[in-house]
């Protein structure tokens, strides 16, 4: 199965969004028991970008941590790091794009989990609940976040596999997905032809290289989840988010479950209503999409800008 | 509010206990308030005799399942197959109602006040769906026998290989489906969607068109291979 959750808030960007996908994933555990994981949207850094690169598992834990800021010390200075269960987070100088950074670690070896100025990503095998070993989620401050527990039938369960997936190259960018790609095989190949490189034997990896490479080519994020209901082939339900805009999309058969909620401050979606009604209570009618739909928020500027 | 209704809380207990205490007020003659739903899942399922359940809130995948005289009125949105299997009895839902809504049916009425998700009414075998708003893809899929009747838009492949029973559409229709055809609204129609209607819940539109199966993938021919292809 998997569960998938997201929410957003239109214009506050102090709203405890950690918590309340904390809350929203607990209650649909049981949707998928192997792995757990969040991408959370806070305030920027001052300077630099946020990194999460995944310690390398041939490696104690101090090694592995020693090994990865070599391999950081390579790209940019670190201002900051610290070290958690198989990730580590680093905030890293401003030296390049993104995408050559990320390019660059990857040349030396490194699973670079997310990168941008934003976004949080951590993940893990295990229960929504173990997350916070990771993060203070339970106290972060943001505007909007999506996250996902993992019910593993096609591939692996480690750190690796689990979701959610960074948008490799393209800042604060990540997605969530539950069903199955059926034409994963074929994508990858045409993307792993452009260079796109993969980490895993996950087909919801591929979701992320797709928007990856179709915002690249020029296109919006809007234009992107739009043109993904015919170009991802399968049942899927996905969530995606970059640091102003939060969306959905999901199959022409409408295979896998997608309820929303949404009042004039907030969004909140999940694959089944008892997540949204553990967060905001009797607040707002849930209502379920047809197939072949997708749909985008944007923040509000001037709220935002408000609040910022 | 029902007077003198048993409530039945869903805090803290699990959901056998919540249909357990469900079911033993019903058994005795009484109404029941279920509060605190919180979109839990198979609430009210399996009522084997006249009852009155009210829901205050939303209701998770499958409620009022199986249902078999029992009135069900749930004060939200309903998720998955809601009502699926009922054979009898009268289904009421505020909102909005997830994907297949009234599967499989062969009896009773559902009202859903305002959307239905995908595949509502799917191998339905009689009864009611009344819809007073949208209804999803493949609305009415494989159906049977039976009745819907959809307020507003319905979406792609209404009534795909439906073999019999009847669809009623206020609003615009994405697409047909498979061997879907409409058809003139007789008088007997008429009488039928008036008491329908009648019966409350949700408001009739100015106009309706009534789609039946057009009876071509009933039996195989060799000569509508094409009509078959596109089916299958």
């Amino acid at each position: 199965m998997c569960g998938i959750a997201g929410v957003f808030h239109k214009g506050g960007s102090e709203e405890p969004v950690g918590a309340t996908l904390l809350r929203m994933l607990g209650a649909l555990a049981q949707r998928g028991p192997d792995s757990a994981g969040v991408a959370l949207f806070g305030g920027a850094v001052p300077r630099g970008e946020i990194c999460w690169i995944k310690l390398p598992e041939d490696a104690s834990a101090g090694e592995g941590e020693a090994i990865a800021l070599q391999r950081l010390g390579t790209i940019a200075r670190t201002i900051s790091h610290h070290r958690a269960e198989g990730l580590l987070r680093a905030v890293i100088e401003r030296t390049a794009p993104v995408r050559e950074l990320a390019q660059r670690l990857e040349r030396d070896g490194a699973e670079v989990v997310s990168l941008g100025r934003r976004l949080e990503l951590v993940k893990r095998v295990g229960t929504p609940a173990g997350l916070s070993e990771l993060l203070d989620i339970e106290g972060f401050r943001g505007s909007h976040g999506i996250g996902h527990t993992r019910l593993s039938t096609e591939s692996k369960v480690d750190l690796s596999h689990s979701q959610p997936f960074w948008a490799r190259g393209v800042p604060d960018l990540a997605t969530v997905h539950n069903g199955h790609i059926t034409n994963y095989d074929r994508l990858r190949r045409i993307y792993e032809q452009r260079g796109y490189r993969f980490f895993t034997q996950n087909d919801s990896e591929v979701i992320a290289v797709y928007i990856a490479d179709s915002m690249a080519g020029g296109r919006s994020f809007e234009e992107t989840l739009r043109a993904s209901l015919d170009d991802l082939d399968g049942s899927f339900t996905y969530l995606a988010a970059t640091a102003d805009e939060f969306g959905y999309a999901r199959d022409p058969f409408a295979l896998k479950p997608l309820i929303t909620v949404e009042t004039d401050d907030i969004v909140a979606i999940a694959n089944e209503e008892i997540a949204i009604r553990s967060v905001l209570g009797s607040t707002g009618t849930a209502h379920e999409p047809s197939g072949h739909v997708h749909k985008v928020w944007l923040r509000s500027a001037s709220r935002a800008g408000a609040a910022a | 509010m029902i007077a003198d209704a048993v409530t039945v809380d869903c805090v803290d207990r699990t959901t056998r206990e919540i249909n357990r205490a469900i079911r033993e007020a019903v058994a005795l003659g009484r109404s029941v308030r279920v509060t605190g739903p919180g979109a839990r899942h198979n609430l009210a399922v399996a009522l084997l005799r006249p009852g009155h359940v009210v829901i205050e809130g939303s209701a998770g995948y499958y409620c009022g399942g199986m249902n078999d005289g029992a009135t069900i009125e749930i004060r939200g949105s309903a998720g998955w197959g809601v009502g699926e299997g009922m054979l009898s009895g009268r289904i009421t839902v505020d909102g909005n109602a997830g994907n297949g809504a009234a599967a499989s049916i062969r009896g009773g009425t559902l009202v859903v006040r305002g959307d239905c998700a995908a595949r509502a009414g799917v191998a339905m075998k009689g009864g009611l769906l009344l819809i007073g708003g949208d209804a999803g893809y493949m609305t009415g899929f494989m159906m049977q026998r039976g009745v819907i009747v959809i307020g507003r838009d319905a979406g792609e492949a209404l009534a795909d290989s439906m073999y019999e029973g009847v669809i009623f559409v206020g609003g615009k229709v994405a697409s047909l489906g498979n061997d879907a055809v409409y058809a003139d609204i007789t008088a007997e129609d008429e009488r039928m969607l008036a008491e329908a209607y009648a019966a409350g819940g949700v408001e009739r539109p100015r106009t309706l068109r009534k789609v039946v199966s057009g009876r071509k993938l009933w039996n195989f021919e060799r000569s509508e291979m094409a009509a078959w292809r596109e089916a299958l």
